[in-house]
């Protein structure tokens, strides 16, 4: 394991009775796209919340940059280096664009000196605004910054959530499906965005994607999951091409 | 082996323990049935219990109708007809968010609570009691055969409504309208008909546990509303969902209730737990059961963001210094009403308070005055000390501060009804077991309250009190614009995403309780002066739920301009009707106004979701499945 990722190792989640996620092994390096796909229900969105701690894993553990961080609480994770979004938007509806964005910074400086939970320092509010209009630069926002996201369409709220995420001090970021609900235009858009922060800013990036178009032009790792289960990872065309992953996700489209 | 003379004792206890335990579980059994059919948690589910004893009432006792026929048509059909109007009025509400499903049914209890008082006055009225009276000895205790029918009776109705859920059609579709009424509705079963049927049961239980709780402790409207809440106990030990357990919680309330009597009979400071036994237990089972048991059944929503206009800066200003101007000249023209306007000051610090929590920050306090009443009563303990007046205020208000981070531990496991229901409970504990103790009101009337040696006269104390108003504002300003008013905000709207960026919204929730505790410190702690004395009744949890649903008449205002709104229409305008039957309708207007209110929400909520579509599709669903299938992919 290296000190520069995001590992899982032997993650199992049960609720009840039922096996969401079994044995799964991922490695999510700084600078590399790593997809995870899978049909619904393979158990991907549990891996995630796993990672960000908002499941407790019922065996395995999880590190980030060599800390064991499987019993650490989600704000403490997001102070470690590891952002996410949300398949169901979890946006500050009331919130305008701006102060969303803006959110994805401050938010990580609240627990970093006694109360910093109430008030910023003049450095902090510097910082905070610069990384706010980068990511809102970077994700083409600059025309809706006084908006409230409560009344943005569903491709304008992912873009906000992905820029939210953006602007927060990250170095690992969770994407949970973010190119649903996207027409043909918006998704490329949004493959550019997500490389330029691995090339430019040297992030890592794991994908949750059903847009096949979109996994097949950033991705270079991808993960496979069915019921719970990794059924195979690789390079793309590696992956795409075993029968395995045909039968349980691809399907005949493919061929 | 017991001895003979302590079992003695204690039998007859249980007997009486069984008695109202089993009224309390039939009141508790409708409650939940209810809830677990419409996501409607009825806090006005003692208003029903109320109207069906003053049904009897008129029916037994004013029409001489002989009571086994008044007692059937309570049940039968006086209870049901509630339920109808009560599904009917609530069915808009199934998309709101929970603070507004609450403020709709507080606002029934509110205002049909007034009705009753209006119409039978607040004495209670003797209600003699129907049931035989004549004694059988079961194991060397008497026991009156009245007693024995009621116990079979409610354990018959237990046992017959679980069957009933479980086994009958129309109780499996219960069972499904919830989780599901488009899905049950494609099976042909329209949900509003088996909801109705479900409030028409709840409805009819809670009218029957209503007449025979006022055979014990006569008719008064108040009395029973609050008895029937005390069925909020043993619906906890059910966990709010099930029906048996439920009717386990009940008997466990009322035997534990009978026997306390007995062991703190001589313990002065706990003298009112016996009574308040149900409030510790729905307190303990919010805050100790297991969080994944405790689901809210129907689930929580944030509020939907609507466009709304922004005054002009010009405009601001000017009103601003409109606002300034009057506050300053108010003493100059309102002459003996005055000291109503102190008053209503110190509300707008009460209502700010609330507001920041409520509106900011999307939590939910029924028991707000409880703070105030902290800072109240503290307040007059160390002006009696000779404390300087205004260190007597500020430590008031900080006294407040710890109080408030108690409350703060329900709201960082709980969210929406359930955290309702465990500040509700908080409240009631808090007037019935701590206010008349030493600690704060000590068991009078009222204790004093003194004015600052520089402001004893009225105007002097006006003019104090809305200094204070200033700077609560600013503090609240300050507030909204720093780094944690962006925080209360956003978790409002999504707390699991504020946490998952890095800031613990455990942190955010004790921080906004701390203030908003501090501020209604220092309300209690002004409140007092305003008449030279502070009375513990001016916060108790019934003055509490007056607040919210005041709150709540305020609409989509923003914090300043509702808290401004409320405090005029909680004092300033009943100060200026001079007619007394007038005045009385004044709590059934603010009811009826929190209704309308909750209502209008619940449309805009559900319209903004598309759901008019979805609405009239689903009822049309209801009648043709097919149909309604193809008509609702038509709309989308």
């Amino acid at each position: 394991m290296t000190a520069d990722a995001l590992h899982v190792r032997g993650l199992r989640i049960v609720f009840g009775g039922l096996v969401a996620v079994d044995g799964v092994d991922l490695d999510v390096p700084v600078g590399r796209l790593t997809g995870l796909i899978g049909p619904n229900g393979a158990g991907k969105t549990t891996t995630f919340n796993a990672c960000t701690g908002l499941v407790r894993p019922t065996e395995g553990i999880v590190t980030l940059f060599g800390r064991d961080i499987t019993l650490t609480s989600p704000p403490a994770r997001a102070r470690l280096g590891l952002g996410r979004t949300f398949q169901r938007m979890e946006l500050y509806d009331r919130l305008t664009v701006e102060e969303n964005v803006a959110l994805g910074r401050e938010a990580n400086f609240a627990g970093r000196r006694a109360l910093g939970l109430l008030w910023g320092t003049r450095a902090e509010r510097a910082e905070i605004t610069q990384a706010r209009d980068e990511a809102i630069e970077l994700c083409g926002l600059g025309g809706l910054r006084g908006q409230r996201c409560g009344v943005l369409s569903t491709g304008q709220r992912r873009l906000v959530e992905l820029a939210r995420a953006l602007a927060g001090d990250f170095r690992i970021l969770l994407l949970d499906e973010p190119s649903s609900g996207l027409d043909v235009r918006e998704t490329e858009a949004f493959g550019r965005i997500l490389r330029a922060a691995v090339e430019d800013r040297g992030a890592g990036i794991l994908l949750v994607e059903h847009d096949m178009a979109l996994v097949t032009s950033v991705c270079e790792y991808v993960y496979v999951l069915d019921f719970g289960r990794l059924i195979a990872e690789g390079a793309l065309a590696d992956v795409t091409s075993s029968p395995a992953v045909r039968t349980a996700y691809l399907g005949t489209e493919v061929a | 082996m017991w001895d003979l003379p302590a079992v003695n004792s204690f039998l007859p206890l249980i007997v009486v323990g069984l008695v109202s335990g089993s009224v309390y579980s039939l009141a508790a059994l409708g409650l939940v049935l209810t809830y677990k059919t419409s996501g409607i948690f009825n806090f006005a589910h003692g208003i029903v219990a109320a109207l069906g004893a003053f049904a009897f009432y008129e029916l037994r006792d004013r029409h001489g109708m002989p009571w086994p026929i008044a007692f059937v048509l309570c049940v039968v059909v006086v209870g049901p007809m509630l339920g109808v109007i009560l599904e009917r009025l609530t069915r808009g509400l199934a998309g709101a968010p929970t603070a507004t499903k609450i403020v709709a049914t507080l606002g029934v209890l509110v205002g049909v609570q007034q009705l009753l008082i209006i119409r039978y006055g607040a004495a209670t009225l003797a209600f003699p009691g129907f049931l035989p009276a004549r004694r059988v000895r079961i194991a060397s205790v008497n026991v009156e055969v009245g007693q024995l029918i009621v116990m079979a009776a409610v354990l018959g109705a237990a046992v017959g409504l679980s069957l009933f859920f479980r086994l009958s059609r129309l109780g499996r579709a219960m069972r499904g309208v919830v989780d599901d009424p488009s899905l049950l509705a494609l099976t042909g079963t329209d949900p509003v008909v088996v909801r109705r049927w479900a409030w028409c049961i709840g409805a009819a239980f809670a009218s029957a546990s209503g007449v025979l709780l006022a055979t014990s402790v006569g008719l008064d409207a108040a009395v029973l509303t609050l008895l029937v809440v005390q069925a909020f106990g043993a619906a906890a030990v059910g966990l709010f969902t099930s029906l048996p357990l439920t009717y386990a919680g009940g008997l466990a309330v009322g035997i534990g209730a009978a026997l306390s009597t007995k062991y703190v009979g001589s313990i002065s400071w706990l003298s009112g737990l016996p009574a308040s036994l149900p409030f510790v237990v729905l307190f303990t089972v919010l805050i100790a059961a297991p969080k994944r048991r405790l689901v809210q059944v129907a689930p929580e929503r944030a509020r939907r963001v609507t466009a709304t206009r922004q005054l002009g800066a010009g405009t601001k200003r000017a009103g601003l210094a409109v606002a300034g101007v009057v506050i300053v000249l108010i003493p100059a023209v309102v002459d003996t009403k005055l000291i109503t306007y102190t008053q209503a000051f110190v509300y707008v610090i009460v209502f700010l308070s609330l507001a920041l929590l409520e509106r900011t920050s999307g939590q939910i306090s029924l028991a707000h005055l409880g703070f105030a009443a902290v800072g109240a009563s503290t307040f007059s303990r160390l002006t009696t000390a000779g404390t300087p007046w205004l260190v007597a205020v500020l430590v008031s208000a900080l006294v407040a501060v710890p109080v408030g981070a108690l409350v703060a531990i329900p709201a960082i496991r709980l969210s929406g009804l359930h955290l309702a229901l465990a500040t509700f409970g908080f409240g009631l504990l808090l007037e019935r077991l701590v206010f008349q103790t030493s600690l704060m009101f000590g068991g009078g009337d009222s204790v004093p309250a003194p004015r600052p040696s520089i402001a004893q006269g009225d105007v002097a104390y006006y003019y104090v009190v809305v200094a204070f108003v200033a700077a609560a504002i600013a503090l609240v300003v300050v507030v909204h614009r720093s780094r944690l008013g962006r925080f209360l905000r956003a978790m409002a709207d999504a707390p699991v995403a504020l946490a998952t960026y890095g800031t613990s919204v455990i942190a955010v929730k004790v921080a906004v309780f701390c203030i908003s505790a501090f501020l209604a410190g220092l309300a209690g702690a002004l409140l007092g002066p305003v008449v030279g004395r502070a009375a513990p009744q001016s916060f108790g949890a019934f003055p509490s739920l007056l607040l919210v649903v005041v709150l709540a008449l305020q609409g989509r205002a923003g914090e300043y301009r509702a808290a401004f709104g409320a405090a005029i229409a909680l004092t300033i305008i009943p100060a200026y009707v001079t007619n007394d039957s007038l005045l009385e309708w004044f709590p059934v207007m603010f009811g009826v106004g929190a209704i309308a209110v909750a209502l209008l929400e619940g449309r805009d909520e559900s319209a903004q979701a598309g759901g008019r579509l979805a609405t009239a599709a689903a009822r049309r669903i209801g009648r043709s499945p097919i149909a309604a299938r193809l008509a609702e992919a038509g709309a989308r």
